[in-house]
C-alpha cells in the first residue's frame, strides 16, 4: 500500500515470512510476529530479530488489526500479550487510535475491561486510592504479572517473562492497577464493560451471567444492586397503583339499610329486602350486620343475595355476640356486636336480599316462662334485639392488599439475597483485611 | 514572517518566529541558519522516518493559556524507542515544546536552571535513578526515566541546529499532580523544562495532520 492511502506499513516477518503489519509507526518499537511469535525490533529500519520463535498461531477473540468504536472513539487492535500471575491468566489488547492514543482491553473469564494509563498517580488514603474522587480499595497486593505470549505491535521494548509487580486497587465497576520494576511504575484505570458495550464495539459474546458457586471478577459490579435499584421505581409504582386500586374500587357506594328485630330466644325471623341493583358486570358486595342491642347472647345472622331472575344465591354468615360482667378483676367484655361480610364478584342484576336472624341469651338476667306450644322454657321480657344491615357495594379485601404487597416485596428480596451471595463471593477474594462495611456499601452502588 | 532563499537550492524559505535561527529547508531538508539578513547552510536534516502522529508543522491550538502554532519538530531516539518533540509559537512570541511520546502529550516550558540539588547534581555530573525524587521549580518530581538520546530527524524552524546523531543525555522527571520536567544535556550546555501532561482535547487543536482510513476524534475535530 503507498503512504497516501494508508497508515499502516506492512513487512515480511525476518523470522517466518509472513506478512505482519504495522499501524502505529513511529510510536511502535517491539513487533511481535502474529504467525511465528518472533519479537521484531521496529525501531530499526531492517526489522532486526530481537527473539526468535516458533509458536503456533495464537488465536485472538479480537484479530489484530480490527476495529470498534469504545465509549465514542474508534480503536483499532494492534497488539495481544497473555499474561498470568499465579491465580489466573488474562488477555490484554492494545488499542491505538492516533488522534486519541493507547487504550487497554483486558479480558478475563469472559469479562471485559477498558483500561488507560493514568498521567498522574492516584491520591493515597490509608489502604484506598483516590482518582477523581472515586475511592478504590486495595484488593491485591504484590502479585508478579508475567508476561506469557504476545502479537503485534508495541510502543515499548516488550519481553516474554518479563514481570512486574501489581497491585490492585478496586471499586465495583473499575480496577485501579498499579505496576511497577525498578525503572517505571504506571498506573492503569480499568472500567469493565457491559456485555452490550464490547459486543457493540468488538463483536465478542457477552460476558457469561453470574450464577451462585462462581467466582466474580474482583471489580465486577453485582448485577443484582442495579436490579434492586431498578426496582424500586416499579415497586413504588406498583405500591401506589395498588393503594389506588385500593381506594377506587374497594370504596363502598350507594349503602342501602335494613332492619329487623329479633327477640332472643325467640322464632327465627327470616325477612327479605330489596331490590338490589347491581349494574357492574361483576362487584363485590360488603353487608354490615350491626347488632347494637345484644347483651350477654348472641345473634345468627344468616344473609343471602337471591338473585331474582336466576336465584342464584351468594350467601354470608354472621355472629355478633356479646357478653361481660364483673369479677375480681373488674368489669370485662368480649365478643362483637359488628360484623363485615364480604360477598366477592356478584354478577349484574336484581337481587334480594334474604336475610334470617335468630337471637340467644345466655345467663341470669331475665325471666324464663313456660311455653306450652314448644314444651321449652323461653326467655319473658327481653327487649327485642335490632339488626340493622347495611348493604354497600364494593369491598376491601385486606388479604390481597397484603398478598399483593408481598408480591411487590418479594423480587427485590429475591435480588437482595443473590446480591449478598454475589459479594460475599467477590469480597471472599480481597487480600489482607477483610471486607469491611465500606466495601459492602461501595457494591451496592454499582455504576 | 521573513523569508530567505535556500542556500543550497534557492526555495523560499520563510521564518515565522523572528527570533528562531534555524530553519530546515522544506524541499531539499538543508539546515538553513540565518544571521541577521544573510542565510548559510549548515548541513543536511535526515529524513523524518513516517510516523502516524496527529501532530503537524502548522497546527494550531491552546496551550498555556493562549494560542499557539507548531512550527518546527525535533525528533529524538533512544535503545526502546523514538519520540516526538513539536516546537510551539505562542501567541506572546515565546516558544514552548509539545513532547509526543506513547500517544500521550506533555507542553514544557523551558527554565532558568534550578539550583535545587537535584538539578545541581546533574549539572555537576553527578547521575539520575528512576525513582530518587526531588525538588524542581517548586515542585516535588520523581525521575521517570534516565537515557541518552539522539536526533534522528528534524523539520520546521528550530531554536538551535539539529543534525542528525546529535547525542544528549535526557532525564524525565514526572510527579503525582500530571506535572512534568525534563532535564538535557547535550553540546550546547544544560537545558531544564518543565510544564504538564496534557490531552490532545485540551488543547483543542486545529489543523491536525489528517491521517488516511482514520475520522478525526470527535472530541479534537
Amino acid at each position: 500500500m503507498s503512504p497516501d492511502d494508508s497508515c499502516v506499513r506492512t513487512l515480511a516477518c525476518p523470522a517466518c515470512g509472513g506478512t505482519i503489519a504495522m499501524r502505529a509507526a513511529g510510536y511502535t518499537v517491539t513487533l511481535a510476529c502474529e504467525y511465528c511469535g518472533t519479537l521484531i525490533d521496529a525501531t530499526n529500519p531492517d526489522a532486526r530479530i530481537i527473539t526468535r520463535y516458533h509458536e503456533l498461531q495464537a488465536f485472538l477473540a479480537i484479530p489484530l488489526g480490527m476495529r470498534g468504536t469504545l465509549r465514542g472513539v474508534e480503536w483499532e487492535v494492534v497488539g495481544w500479550m497473555q499474561r498470568a500471575d499465579g491465580w489466573a491468566t488474562w488477555e490484554e489488547y492494545l488499542l491505538f487510535n492516533p488522534y486519541a492514543g493507547y487504550r487497554w482491553l483486558i479480558a478475563q473469564n469472559g469479562h471485559w475491561s477498558f483500561g488507560t494509563m493514568l498521567t498522574a498517580a492516584p491520591r493515597l488514603d490509608g489502604a484506598d486510592a483516590i482518582v477523581a474522587g472515586r475511592r478504590f480499595t486495595v484488593f491485591y497486593g504484590g502479585n508478579s504479572a508475567r508476561v506469557l505470549r504476545v502479537a503485534g505491535e508495541f510502543y515499548w521494548r516488550v519481553k516474554i517473562g518479563e514481570t512486574v509487580r501489581a497491585t490492585d486497587y478496586v471499586r465495583p465497576g473499575a480496577m485501579l492497577s498499579l505496576e511497577q520494576n525498578d525503572r517505571e511504575r504506571s498506573w492503569t484505570l480499568n472500567e469493565w464493560l457491559s456485555g452490550k458495550e464490547i459486543r457493540a464495539a468488538f463483536d465478542v459474546p457477552p460476558p457469561p451471567a453470574w450464577l451462585p458457586g462462581m467466582t466474580p471478577l474482583a471489580h465486577q459490579p453485582s448485577p443484582f444492586a442495579r436490579r434492586i435499584k431498578g426496582w424500586w421505581p416499579i415497586g413504588a409504582v406498583a405500591f401506589v397503583a395498588l393503594l389506588l386500586m385500593l381506594s377506587l374500587f374497594g370504596a363502598t357506594m350507594q349503602p342501602q339499610r335494613f332492619s329487623l328485630s329479633v327477640t332472643p330466644d325467640g322464632p327465627s325471623v327470616s325477612q327479605t329486602f330489596g331490590p338490589i341493583v347491581l349494574p357492574l358486570a361483576r362487584q363485590a358486595m360488603t353487608v354490615e350486620a350491626h347488632t347494637p342491642g345484644v347483651e350477654q347472647g348472641w345473634v345468627d345472622v344468616d344473609v343471602s343475595f337471591v338473585n331474582r331472575k336466576t336465584q342464584d344465591r351468594y350467601d354470608a354468615y354472621a355472629l355478633n355476640e356479646h357478653y361481660s360482667g364483673q369479677d375480681s378483676d373488674g368489669y370485662w367484655s368480649e365478643g362483637d356486636r359488628s360484623q363485615t361480610l364480604k360477598v366477592a364478584s356478584l354478577p349484574a342484576g336484581t337481587y334480594d336480599l334474604v336475610v334470617d336472624a335468630q337471637a340467644h341469651h345466655w345467663g341470669s338476667s331475665g325471666s324464663f316462662a313456660y311455653d306450652p306450644s314448644s314444651g321449652t322454657y323461653k326467655s319473658d321480657g327481653l327487649p327485642p334485639v335490632e339488626v340493622v344491615l347495611t348493604v354497600a357495594r364494593g369491598a376491601r379485601f385486606l388479604s390481597n392488599f397484603w398478598l399483593a404487597t408481598l408480591m411487590i416485596l418479594a423480587p427485590p428480596l429475591l435480588m437482595l439475597l443473590f446480591h449478598i451471595l454475589f459479594e460475599n463471593a467477590r469480597l471472599a477474594q480481597k487480600d489482607g483485611a477483610p471486607a469491611d462495611a465500606d466495601d459492602w456499601w461501595q457494591g451496592m452502588q454499582s455504576p | 514572517m521573513q523569508s530567505v532563499a535556500c542556500p543550497n537550492c534557492g526555495a523560499e524559505v520563510s521564518f515565522r518566529s523572528p527570533a528562531l535561527p534555524v530553519r530546515v529547508c522544506d524541499h531539499c531538508r538543508t539546515l538553513v541558519v540565518r544571521y541577521s539578513q544573510s542565510a548559510q547552510a549548515m548541513g543536511e536534516a535526515a529524513v523524518l522516518p513516517f510516523d502516524v502522529s496527529p501532530i503537524q508543522i502548522g497546527t494550531q491550538g491552546q496551550c498555556f493559556d493562549q494560542g499557539f502554532t507548531v512550527i518546527g519538530r525535533v525528533r529524538w531516539a533512544w535503545d526502546d524507542g523514538a519520540w516526538n518533540e513539536w516546537l510551539m509559537l505562542l501567541d506572546d512570541g515565546s516558544h514552548a515544546w509539545m513532547g509526543e511520546a506513547m500517544g500521550q502529550f506533555m507542553a514544557l516550558r523551558e527554565v532558568e536552571l534550578d539550583t535545587a540539588p537535584l538539578i545541581w547534581g546533574l549539572l555537576n555530573g553527578g547521575e539520575a535513578v528512576p525513582g530518587q525524587s526531588g525538588s524542581i521549580a517548586g515542585h516535588a518530581y520523581e525521575v521517570a526515566d534516565v537515557r541518552t538520546v539522539r536526533c534522528i530527524g528534524c523539520e520546521g524552524e528550530l531554536p538551535f541546529t539539529a543534525p542528525a546523531g546529535w547525542e544528549a543525555l535526557s532525564v524525565d522527571f514526572r510527579n503525582a499532580d500530571g506535572r512534568s520536567a525534563s532535564f538535557q544535556k547535550d553540546r550546547h550546555g544544560p537545558s531544564l523544562y518543565v510544564g504538564h501532561y496534557v490531552t490532545l482535547a485540551s488543547l483543542t487543536p486545529r489543523n491536525l495532520r489528517s491521517l488516511p482510513g482514520w475520522s478525526l476524534h470527535p472530541h479534537v475535530a
